[in-house]
């Protein structure tokens, strides 16, 4: 308990740390993702974004892996942020079964991967719902209350990530903040294909050689993507991750 | 390029949509070739047509600045000694009836297609609801410009736009791997994954997954798709 609410302090801190200046938003919501697998009882966590159409995008996760990245794009359609974006409530604790029907495609493909239960917190501002986090359990079974409580503070540190200044409070600009964290997240899409092609490995670890290089260097993850699709930085030359392991 | 137009009648409806949906006086949308170029694709009406031109003539204007900036822009009273954005552009805009003026980029990812530009004949800015609007009718003519340049059959257009304004992330991470394999932009990769798709009658998704899977693959010498000979995969 006392380990976990350091981490959570720690983790309040860099978030806060990267806040002040210009920031890479996909870089701190990675960094949100992978805290809440660290900081509370789920297997994986990731955020997805409305775009300025209404349509739910996924933006960061802490695993790369393909899997669960496909988890997230049938939640364009449906599942359990689609539900959350749309009500604007909580969903904690859904357990995933076959038979209840509710998301006919999410479900299956959740299962078979090996998760167990799903929760959906979204993520607010000033009334309007602008994405969800999304929490992914192996097992079945509540989460405990204060890691509930927990996950929805992450989600508002995630809200207030995206939102990258003031000015983002009126609503057209919001509207180009998310737009361009979902641009952001397509540049790092082509990029990690750029990578896996030119060095020969798989998507997950394209992404950490992306990581590794925009940590190792002090850059945003999206400028490193901009330097590998423009041309400007080889992929040889990325930095092979160490000590990320993707979960 | 100029052809454009009339090869691919499709695109004056999305201009028209354009304006439907936000609610404005007129759209133009325009083409930003590899050179930092731009051309025109289609104009909704006369006044967006004088203003598509001017943009054009002089290397400046909403559009311009949104294509070559990849975020959007507002200038919501053209007359107001304020307005010096564009020292050119904004008199003659006003002298063609604009009041205010609007760009939004048109891009996939690092792609840039060009631009969606809009202009009303009364000033002020754009409500939230038209904001989100125009971005999401950029969004939807970067796809139909993609489905265009890839020689989308003509009645197939409005079937492409139907569902989801972007891509499975798959079609981007393949459309990064055919960069790699054929030495193209990742423009023309998208382009030519896209057109592969569609001479396969598969989806772009469908696509994107057997490149992921190193199934298939865009042969640098020939420029063909080939199915990549299966080694002994465990």
């Amino acid at each position: 308990m006392a380990a976990r609410e350091s981490l959570l302090i720690a983790t309040l801190v860099e978030l806060a740390d990267n806040l002040v200046d210009h920031y890479d938003v996909i870089d701190v919501l990675t960094v949100l993702s992978d805290r809440c697998v660290e900081a509370i009882d789920v297997d994986a966590a990731g955020v997805m974004l409305a775009s300025p159409g209404g349509e739910l995008q996924f933006i960061a996760s802490s695993s790369e892996s393909m899997r669960v990245l496909e988890l997230f794009q049938i939640q364009a359609d449906e599942g359990p942020c689609v539900d959350c974006y749309r009500d604007g409530h909580a969903i904690v604790n859904q357990s995933l079964d076959e038979t209840d029907g509710r998301w006919p495609r999410f479900t299956p493909k959740a299962l078979a991967y090996g998760f167990r239960s799903v929760h959906s917190l979204p993520l607010r501002l000033r009334g309007r719902t602008i994405g969800a986090l999304n929490l992914f359990r192996t097992t079945q079974g509540p989460l405990d209350v204060d890691d509930v409580v927990v996950a929805q503070g992450l989600a508002d540190v995630a809200t207030i990530a995206i939102l990258q200044h003031r000015s983002a409070l009126d609503a057209s600009t919001l509207n180009e903040q998310l737009s361009n964290a979902l641009n952001s997240r397509i540049v790092i899409e082509q990029a990690k294909g750029i990578i896996s092609q030119a060095t020969i490995c798989d998507m997950d670890h394209a992404f950490g050689r992306l990581r590794s290089h925009a940590r190792n260097h002090n850059e945003g993850l999206t400028d490193v993507a901009w330097g590998i699709v423009g041309g400007t930085l080889r992929a040889q030359d990325l930095d092979e991750p160490k000590e990320f392991t993707p979960k | 390029m100029a052809s454009y137009e009339r090869e691919h009648p499709q695109s004056a409806t999305l201009c028209a949509v354009a304006v439907e949906i936000t609610e404005l006086s007129g759209a133009g949308i325009s083409l930003t070739s590899a050179g930092d170029e731009s051309t025109k694709l289609c104009t909704s009406n006369n006044v967006a047509e004088e203003l598509m031109d001017l943009e054009i003539t002089l290397g400046e204007g909403p559009g311009d600045e949104a294509s070559r900036s990849g975020v959007a822009n507002e200038e919501s009273n053209l007359m107001s000694p304020e307005s010096s954005r564009w020292a050119v552009y904004s008199p003659e805009a006003v002298a063609a009836g604009a009041r205010a003026v609007f760009g939004f980029p048109v891009r996939i990812g690092a792609v840039r297609f060009g631009a969606l530009s809009l202009f009303r004949d009364t000033p002020g800015p754009l409500s939230e609801a038209q904001t989100s609007d125009a971005y999401l009718m950029a969004s939807v003519i970067g796809r139909a410009i993609l489905a265009m340049q890839a020689g989308a059959p003509r009645n197939t257009l409005s079937k492409e736009l139907e569902g989801h304004s972007t891509f499975d992330f798959s079609v981007h991470q393949a459309a990064g791997m055919v960069s790699v394999q054929g030495s193209l932009s990742i423009k023309d990769a998208l382009v030519a994954l896209r057109a592969h798709a569609f001479a396969s009658q598969e989806t772009s998704s469908a696509l994107a997954q057997r490149v992921i899977a190193r199934q298939i693959h865009l042969d640098p010498t020939s420029g063909t798709w080939q199915e990549t000979l299966r080694r002994n995969n465990s």
